[in-house]
């Protein structure tokens, strides 16, 4: 049977009116091919030029819309509305752009009048071969895993919980808080950390909707956005939260002593124990690693004490598989490891000491009880501060850490108030202070006594020695020198015969202001989670500017400096913008919606050559031979479990290529390079624009101002 | 009941299709009880005259190998045609247009005058070329006209069937002799052999990883070949992935990349064209130079997507000589 | 018998544009104003916004430039761009998103990676190199989308048309042959 195609002419008030001879266009359209009806029309967006439309195709027949007017990216979807509501499939229809490309780009009137026939003739020929398209919906979940109970996980499982909502929270330490928990004040506002952040830890423990699973690891993850099966690994805690108190007596009865990664092994702690006093869930744990109740012989000594019968020596580690709609990796940061460079004497010189080792000098839940003390155990009276260890340099990493100049101004701040009588110098080469309060944060700085800052030439000219005790720094000066002198220092700002390397006054203590780098784990994260890394190991989001928060991996997102260092403004920001993207995907009640223009590959010719299989940007397209390594992520999830897998999203096959529906995006880039000519790009097949390239070439348009050269033997 | 009528008839071609058939071997035997074989310019001693004479349709199936290329083959393709029930283009010349077609990259009077005045081993002072009337020795000689392109057989006449391959195997031949006699042919236009690209059924194809990446294009001998691995794999360029499989991989088998000769598979318009985008695709560089570079390596590219099929390409040959 | 019953001295199939604007056949000197015809496969993200700004911005183009709107540029099959030259395209053109804009991440790349050499092979055709053209445009980029078209048509109209008889010529008789 023929198609019956109606053309819908729009003028556009005076937009394409005045630029098109309208007329010769109708007729024209009226002459092709299985065009039965052309009507043409003042603005058929309005509601009349909606209903002419509507009506048109009920009276008439139609199988197939021609709308020749603005751009589709304007008015597709509306016109796709009225498809819907005169009982056509939306996607029987084709926009002609004659007014962005065509009437306003061409002032004379032949010319446009030319062009556009060309295109109606090309949308004419093109509109047989489209097909009806549903676009699925796929049952989902509502629930969400946040991975990392740092401030960027806890941000974002807080803006999630909600009624109808589960959230897991999965944090592989026993502890929750990340490395703000380990601050003792955070800048610019220098608060009391734990005054701001143990609120946000209280709410997240006593949220219902909330599910902390501490002491975990992510192991596998399957499936896909809206139906993610993740399997959980639950470390045994050999305590028992419910009961345990954290009243301590256990520490004091252990004899095996570690050292003490919280506190950057600057102190010890037992085998049994509570991660530093504050920490939440205030709960010990027993590390069966050092315990030598695992080890050697049965010590019982911690079990023998507790009055509350928490201990279990007998708990066993748990695999716990969760359902999931949608993911945000929140896994934080480690930073730049000194002993790489020799030249600051870091593990070797002493009192040389890593920002995050001072951080925990500083808090009062520290190894010091937040007392600054040399390992003598003196307070030291001269400290120097060394900004951009290991960031800005080619040699490790080559990015600003964009926390490091505040943390040092930080430093300085809480350095000064505790001894006020000590001198702190800071070794810089520029510094870094966007936003509203960073600038003001410095400036206060310069009103306080006995705080230098030492313009450094080349960061990576500076090395440490020692000399009886003390730390001497030698580097690069920008010459003529412009340190900054403040009331009662050293040097003046005339000096001018200063050489370019110097050495400076010895030190009593040196604080380097490590990079931030992506977690030690990130790789196995990356290849769990199947995200891409960029070059320096952070997780890469979906689009710089206007994706931050997504990966490509649909429903896999990302917070915090996982993502790339960042201050705690950010962090939460972030957070919270990977949770709202969530929320507004997975909105209970309702189904995924997939993208209805995606690709299918033809079964019956298909021939297993697995060109396409690597092609696909968001790894739609796998390989499903059983002996392939590569099973497909969905393969355990498809076994019937989910309500959406009937409509054959995924159906295993041997030997071919399958597309997943919900992952693939309809970019095209496998139907063009399929050499079988198997996999369809659906609404943009072949056929369809081998007709349109047909439509536009085999018209006057084209044909009349061509020479002829026949006729010339 | 008379046995049907079968006839076989050479065009442009080199008589490897002929060839195949007699590879039947034993076979033959089998369809020569079967059929009335009434045309075989080859092997048998029948003339035209006693084609003209029969009446429309009389023939069951002619067998039709060789591109057009002269006016003498298009008008025994366009007799036979009028005298056979169907039609079927055999072997990848009458099929695709087959390597010569590869002759729609020149110019008629160029090909003519290579052939006969500037080949090292032709004799012809005086330059002479064919003509299509001459006098010679008081009488007029006809000889057939040389037409500006090479065509495929459906490009002169309808089709009903195509064999494909250079040749096809005797088993195809034989398989599709039996569907004639046993009236079991698939749709008209149908190409008998298989449906799907030839890696559906090359031993190779578990070897090759889920990603093959070509970051280099290797000639046989400029690498120490595995003989089980995927020839892609290892650099080698092979056409297997945009050939109509059929052939039961016998170039593969023998350690030779596939070349493409049984013609794309049915949703594909131009099999160059689709060979190139899929090699193209898996080229392991984003950088335009080293692009450049790579493309630069194959030294002939239209001849290699081309080999066989140019003739039923979509442009068919050299702008300006189609 | 045939047309060809003498060989005679074939057109050569680049027709040059002389000074005064005419073509010239062997030595005979024929007036005639030739209106190149470009298609362009535009990706929906980048070029084709790009095109519709000018359109807002009511920047004149060449109405030689006809538009066929695909998702990325990396769906253009090459078949795509030699259908364009066989039914009478005189040039093609290829816009995408700029290399790590693209919206499906990768697509322009593999768009490189085809034109790179499907521009080497046309050359053996007879089509010169610079009758195909890929470039990358962004949504924004209205000033560049002008430049970029209106030197297209301008290069390919001094190289003159694209001369392919054959498809008037020949009748197919393959319409029943498989799905295209």
């Amino acid at each position: 049977m023929a198609e019956r195609i109606g053309v819908f002419v729009c003028e556009c008030g005076p937009n394409i009116k005045e630029a098109i001879d309208l007329d010769t266009v109708v007729t024209f359209a009226q002459g092709l091919k299985n065009v039965v009806m052309v009507k043409s029309f003042n603005l058929l967006c309005s509601e009349a030029g909606k209903k002419l439309i509507e009506e048109n195709i009920t009276k008439n027949n139609l199988t197939r819309v021609v709308i020749a007017a603005c751009s589709p990216r304007e008015h597709e979807h509306t016109f796709k509305k009225v498809l819907s509501n005169a009982g056509l499939n939306p996607y029987l229809l084709q926009l002609v752009n004659i007014r962005e490309q065509c009437a306003w780009v061409i002032k004379n009137k032949t010319l446009a009048t030319e062009k556009a026939k060309a295109m109606i003739q090309a949308a004419v020929e093109r509109v047989i071969h489209h097909e009806p398209l549903e676009s699925k919906d796929l049952e989902c979940q509502m629930d969400a895993l946040v991975v990392g109970a740092g401030i960027a996980g806890i941000s974002a499982a807080l803006t999630l919980a909600q009624k109808n909502r589960k959230v897991y929270l999965v944090e592989k330490s026993p502890v929750i808080g990340g490395k703000v928990a380990l601050y003792e004040k955070v800048f610019p506002t220098l608060e009391c950390a734990s005054c701001v952040l143990d609120p946000v830890l209280d709410k997240v423990l006593h949220n219902e909707q909330i599910e902390l699973l501490t002491l975990s690891e992510i192991q596998e993850v399957l499936g896909f956005f809206g139906n993610f099966i993740v399997k959980v690994k639950k470390n045994a805690r050999c305590v028992d939260t419910k009961t345990c108190i954290g009243c301590g007596a256990c520490f004091e009865v252990c004899p095996a002593k570690v050292k003490n990664e919280y506190n950057e092994g600057l102190d010890e702690r037992r085998a049994i124990y509570i991660p530093y006093a504050g920490a939440l869930p205030n709960v010990a744990v027993i590390d069966r690693e050092h315990c030598l109740h695992f080890q050697t012989e049965g010590c019982n000594a911690c079990q023998n004490t507790c009055p509350f019968s928490s201990i279990n020596y007998e708990e066993n580690d748990e695999v716990q598989e969760l359902r999931v709609g949608a993911i945000v990796l929140a896994t934080g940061f480690d930073v730049f490891d000194p002993k790489r460079a020799p030249r600051y004497g870091y593990g070797k010189i002493d009192n040389v000491y890593t920002s995050l080792e001072f951080e925990r000098l500083l808090n009062s839940n520290g190894p010091t009880g937040g007392k600054i003390l040399l390992k003598n155990g003196q307070p030291p009276k001269k400290i120097a501060l060394i900004h951009c260890v290991g960031s800005r340099t080619r040699e490790y990493n080559e990015y600003c850490s964009g926390i490091c100049c505040m943390y040092s101004l930080k430093f300085a701040h809480m350095v000064n108030e505790q001894l006020p009588d000590s001198s702190i110098s800071e070794f810089y080469s520029d510094f870094c202070l966007p936003g509203k309060e960073s600038q003001g944060f410095f400036n206060n700085l310069l009103d306080k006594n006995g705080i230098e800052f030492v313009r450094v030439k080349d960061l990576d000219s500076i090395k440490f020695s020692e000399k009886k005790g003390k730390i001497l720094i030698q580097y690069k000066t920008i010459n003529p020198p412009s340190s900054t002198l403040l009331k009662g220092g050293k040097r003046g700002l005339q000096d001018k015969n200063i050489p370019e390397t110097l050495k400076s006054d010895p030190f009593d203590m040196v604080v380097l202001s490590v990079a931030i780098e992506a977690a030690k784990d990130a790789q196995d994260l990356a290849r769990i989670f199947d995200i891409p890394q960029g070059k320096d190991g952070f997780f890469t989001e979906e689009h710089t500017e206007l994706s931050p928060a997504s990966t490509i991996k649909e429903g896999i997102f990302i917070a915090g400096c996982a993502q790339g260092p960042k201050d705690v403004q950010s962090t939460v920001t972030q957070g919270q913008a990977a949770a709202g993207n969530i929320l507004s995907r997975l909105i209970h009640g309702e189904k995924l919606v997939l993208e209805a223009i995606t690709a299918t590959v033809d079964e019956d010719l298909c021939s297993g050559c697995k060109i396409c299989i690597g092609l696909c940007p968001y790894k739609a397209i796998t390989y499903n031979s059983p002996e392939s390594p590569h099973t497909p992520l969905w393969k355990r999830g498809a076994e019937g479990d989910f309500e959406g897998d009937k409509g054959g999203f995924s159906d295993k096959k041997e030997n071919l290529a399958t597309i997943n529906e919900v992952l693939c995006r309809g970019c095209g880039i496998c139907a063009a390079a399929c050499p079988s000519g198997a996999i369809k790009a659906k609404h943009f097949t072949d056929k369809q624009i081998f007709a349109e390239i047909e439509g536009l070439l085999n018209t006057n348009y084209a044909k009349t101002s061509k020479m002829s050269l026949r006729g010339t033997g | 009941m008379s046995k049907p009528k079968i006839a076989l008839y050479w065009c442009a071609s080199c008589g490897g299709c002929e060839e195949s058939v007699v590879d039947l071997a034993e076979d033959i035997l089998q369809v020569a009880e079967a059929v009335d074989i009434v045309f075989w310019p080859v092997a048998l001693d029948f003339k035209y005259e006693d084609i003209e004479k029969m009446a429309d349709g009389e023939i069951t199936a002619t067998l039709i190998n060789g591109a057009i290329r002269l006016d003498n083959q298009e008008h025994a393709a366009k007799l036979l045609r009028k005298k056979s029930r169907l039609i079927i283009a055999h072997g990848s010349c009458a099929h695709l247009g087959g390597v010569v077609g590869l002759a729609n990259f020149y110019e008629r009077r160029d090909i003519l005058n290579r052939a006969y005045k500037e080949v090292p081993t032709v004799k012809n002072p005086q330059g002479i070329l064919p003509e299509i009337k001459t006098k010679e020795s008081g009488r007029e000689l006809n000889l057939s006209g040389f037409h500006k392109t090479v065509k495929t057989l459906d490009q002169v006449i309808e089709v009903d069937y195509y064999l494909p391959g250079c040749p096809p195997t005797p088993e195809l031949i034989k398989n599709a002799i039996l569907a004639i006699l046993n009236d079991e042919l698939p749709p008209k236009g149908s190409v008998l052999a298989e449906k799907k690209a030839l890696c559906n059924t090359c031993s190779r194809r578990e070897s090759k990883p889920d990603k093959v990446r070509i970051k280099e294009f290797k000639r046989l001998y400029e690498i120490q070949w595995d003989a089980t691995r995927c020839f892609l794999d290892q650099g080698i360029i092979c056409f297997g992935p945009a050939t109509r499989g059929g052939c039961e991989e016998r170039c593969i088998k023998a350690n030779m990349p596939c070349r493409g000769c049984f013609g794309p598979t049915d949703n594909v318009r131009d099999q160059g064209a689709k060979f190139l985008s899929a090699l193209a695709s898996i080229i392991d560089s984003k950088d335009e130079k080293e692009l450049e570079k790579i493309a630069d390596s194959i030294p002939d590219p239209a001849g290699l997507f081309y080999r066989y099929s140019l003739a039923s390409s979509i442009l068919r040959g050299k702008i300006g000589t189609v | 018998m045939t047309k060809q019953s003498h060989h005679s001295e074939i057109a050569s199939p680049s027709v040059r544009n002389d000074k005064e604007g005419c073509f010239r056949k062997g030595n005979k000197a024929i007036m005639s104003s030739f209106e190149p015809k470009i298609i362009g496969f535009l990706c929906n993200w980048c070029s084709y916004e790009g095109a519709d700004s000018c359109g807002r911005a009511r920047k004149e183009y060449p109405s030689n430039f006809v538009v066929i709107r695909v998702m990325c540029s990396g769906r253009i099959d090459p078949q795509f761009i030699l259908e364009a030259f066989k039914d009478g395209a005189d040039g093609v053109m290829i816009l995408g998103c700029h290399p790590g804009d693209c919206h499906y991440k990768e697509g322009n790349f593999n768009a490189l990676r085809r034109y790179t050499l499907l521009k080497k092979m046309l050359k053996q055709f007879g089509i010169e190199e610079d009758r195909v053209k890929l470039d990358w445009v962004s949504a924004s980029e209205g000033d560049k989308f002008v430049r970029v078209v209106s030197e297209m048509v301008e290069k390919v109209r001094v190289m003159g048309p694209l001369m392919l008889i054959q498809k008037k010529q020949l009748k197919n008789h393959r319409e029943h042959r498989g799905n295209l």
